[in-house]
């Protein structure tokens, strides 16, 4: 507790000393493209949270084994990156360091149609299954879901097919599909809404999640900044972390603060003024009614569809499915064994080839709520 | 028989050699060896850039750490099954891309309505990267061999028809008419004529596509594929394996030279008649 006390105390120093001083300019890499499920990062820049923790940030997308190598070269001092990632990244002498678990359940999942006869991953034995690549977190999450349930590989047929699952899989070009759970079902949903997806009229998605707790996303950063400026780390990982907090009371504002970011979100200007009218209220007072985490969100998007029912809320709909994967009791904390469960797995596919002393590999020491 | 007697040159004496010859030998051995001592240049000045620690080593690493990697996958057949995968689509997708590019760029030579419709279709795939519509192509062909084969050849397909038109049409007119007052027939003055004067524009074009043929493979390896070099690149990138990407790419370099050595090896084989 006294810990704790001191932690805050100091991280609020910090904050304060900070103002009015330079602004220390940061890259933040991350995978994929913008996009609405890096709405916090949006929230903590356009709030000014970074801003407050004397840091003036930038952001980067490109692949994840070039940020890991960039973070691990000292090019880059933070990143988001993948749990599995930095378990082979140690393996093989990169000195990356998870500073906070974003993503507080694995993000992979395999879909399929809801009349497809597969009803638990047992039944995908002998079924075409496609995946963007035989490599990173989808292989990863696949692997554990099949060994979970008493399958491997050679049990069935996977195809590698891109980044392109919602074409592919309502093509009818793959029966199942390794997918990031909180975003090509929700499209496939409404291609198959629309008629658009061959004979598919639902899906079901079976997440990795529900058979092995595997670590996720996360912040990383590298040994040396640790070493050299922990004051950094620190107030990064607050500033990033109130972005975290607010886009999950406030997924509303959270995709207000995402337009200036993210082309593909459609702005039609009543969905506009629905999320204004949403992200005013006080969720402080909202959120605490609910007894599940989450029920808050869901009724957030409901109300919104209740109010505009004929625009496109498919992207808010993939904001709020994304927010209960960070959902948890102690947002950016991170447990040994679901760093462990993972290390198993990258050890029975061969990508690492002996166990890596994992207390080096991940740290709490930075949560603001510990 | 004067013409031929003045070409003909007299094989010199050994022991009459002139001191000019006897300089030119040590300048054709230096020549022979350009290439090996070209090799090692590089391999010194990148041994010498990990020894200067300008790099980890995890992002450069050392000759022998490659040739290291180089022998295990040697040794375990992965390294023949994705070369093989991937020297297969380079070939069939340069095969289709120079069948259809000459075919095509014969017609469009010889009509100007033709090349009017085609080219604008033409030009817009040519400068769209191949990188965009690769993709597209696993969506339309799947996610096997085919979707490698067609961006490969559609990466060969646009320099190889430009030169097929320029080649045709480099013919001057009045062979032709010189032809045509012989009555020969269009087959004949196809084979006889506009077949040889192109040779050379598009054997040239050939030499360029087959290194283009490799890049477009990798690509679509790069895009989806569970074989070929350009799946281990991506493969042991994600595991952090950074000499197998070295190995990959050494590889990649090495059949692109070689495809560019066979279209050559052709081209001195069936332009001999232009040396003499």
């Amino acid at each position: 507790m006294l810990r704790r006390i001191a932690l805050i105390i100091l991280l609020v120093a910090i904050t304060i000393s900070v103002h009015g001083q330079d602004k220390q300019p940061i890259t933040f890499f991350l995978t994929f493209v913008p996009n609405i499920q890096f709405a916090p990062i949006y929230v903590a820049i356009e709030k000014g949270y970074f801003a407050e923790a004397g840091i003036e940030l930038t952001l980067e997308h490109g692949d994840e084994p070039d940020g890991v190598n960039l973070i691990a070269a000292g090019e880059r001092q933070f990143g988001m990156i993948s749990g599995e990632q930095v378990i082979a990244a140690r393996a093989n002498g990169r000195p990356v360091v998870s500073v906070y678990e974003w993503f507080q359940k694995y993000p992979i999942g395999i879909v399929v149609a809801d009349d497809s006869g597969i009803e638990s991953p047992a039944d995908l034995r002998g079924r075409t299954v496609g995946i963007p690549g035989a490599f990173g977190a989808s292989y990863t999450g696949l692997i554990a879901l099949l060994t979970a349930n008493e399958l491997t590989e050679a049990d069935i047929q996977l195809e590698s097919i891109g980044f392109n699952a919602p074409q592919v899989f309502c093509l009818g070009g793959v029966e199942a599909a390794v997918v990031y759970v909180n975003n090509e079902p929700t499209q496939i949903e409404r291609l198959a809404q629309r008629g658009e997806c061959g004979a598919v009229r639902g899906v079901r998605v079976f997440n990795v999640s529900d058979y092995a707790d595997m670590v996720s996303n996360g912040i990383i950063t590298n040994e040396d900044t640790i070493a050299d400026d922990p004051e950094l780390v620190a107030r990064f990982i607050i500033g990033f972390h109130n972005g975290v907090t607010l886009a999950l009371n406030n997924p509303a504002e959270a995709y207000l603060m995402s337009l200036p970011y993210v082309d593909s979100l459609p702005r039609d200007p009543a969905l506009i003024a629905a999320l204004q009218a949403e992200a005013d209220l006080d969720y402080d007072q909202g959120i605490g009614e609910y007894e599940e985490p989450g029920e808050g969100r869901a009724a957030v998007l409901e109300r919104l569809r209740v109010a505009v029912p004929d625009v496109d809320w498919v992207q808010m709909e993939i904001l709020i499915d994304t927010a209960q994967l960070w959902d948890a009791l102690t947002p950016g904390s991170s447990d040994l064994e679901s760093w462990q469960t993972t290390q198993d797995i990258l050890v029975s596919m061969g990508i690492v080839s002996a166990p890596i002393d994992l207390e080096n590999a991940f740290t709490n020491a930075f949560q603001p709520i510990g | 028989m004067h013409i031929h007697t003045a070409l003909k040159r007299p094989t010199p004496h050994p022991s009459k050699t002139n001191p000019t010859q006897s300089a030119r030998a040590p300048r054709h051995l230096l020549r022979q060896a350009a290439p090996i001592i070209g090799i090692g240049l590089f391999l010194f000045i990148w041994q010498a850039v990990v020894w200067l620690r300008l790099y980890p080593e995890f992002i450069i690493p050392s000759p022998a750490a490659v040739a290291s990697r180089f022998v295990d996958v040697l040794l375990d057949g992965r390294l023949w099954l994705h070369t093989s995968t991937t020297a297969l689509q380079i070939i069939l997708g340069f095969a289709l891309g120079a069948t259809l590019a000459i075919s095509v760029g014969y017609v469009v030579a010889k009509s100007l309505v033709f090349e009017a419709i085609v080219s604008p279709i033409f030009i817009a795939i040519q400068s769209t990267p191949v990188v965009a519509y690769a993709p597209l192509l696993v969506i339309w062909f799947g996610s096997g061999a085919a979707s490698k084969v067609i961006t490969s050849a559609l990466i060969v397909f646009f320099p190889l028809l430009l030169n097929t038109v320029v080649g045709v049409r480099s013919v001057p007119n009045d062979q032709r008419d010189v032809m045509r007052l012989l009555n020969a027939s269009r087959w004949q003055i196809f084979w006889q004529l506009e077949v040889p004067a192109a040779l050379p524009i598009l054997l040239g074009g050939l030499k360029v596509s087959a290194t283009l043929a490799v890049i477009g493979a990798v690509v679509g390896e790069f895009v989806s594929a569970k074989a070929g070099l350009g799946y281990l690149i991506e493969r042991a990138d994600y595991d952090f394996d950074t000499p197998l990407v070295f190995v990959a790419i050494v590889m990649l370099a090495l059949l692109a030279r070689v495809m560019y050595g066979a279209v050559a090896w052709v081209e001195r084989r069936v332009l001999r008649w232009r040396v003499k």
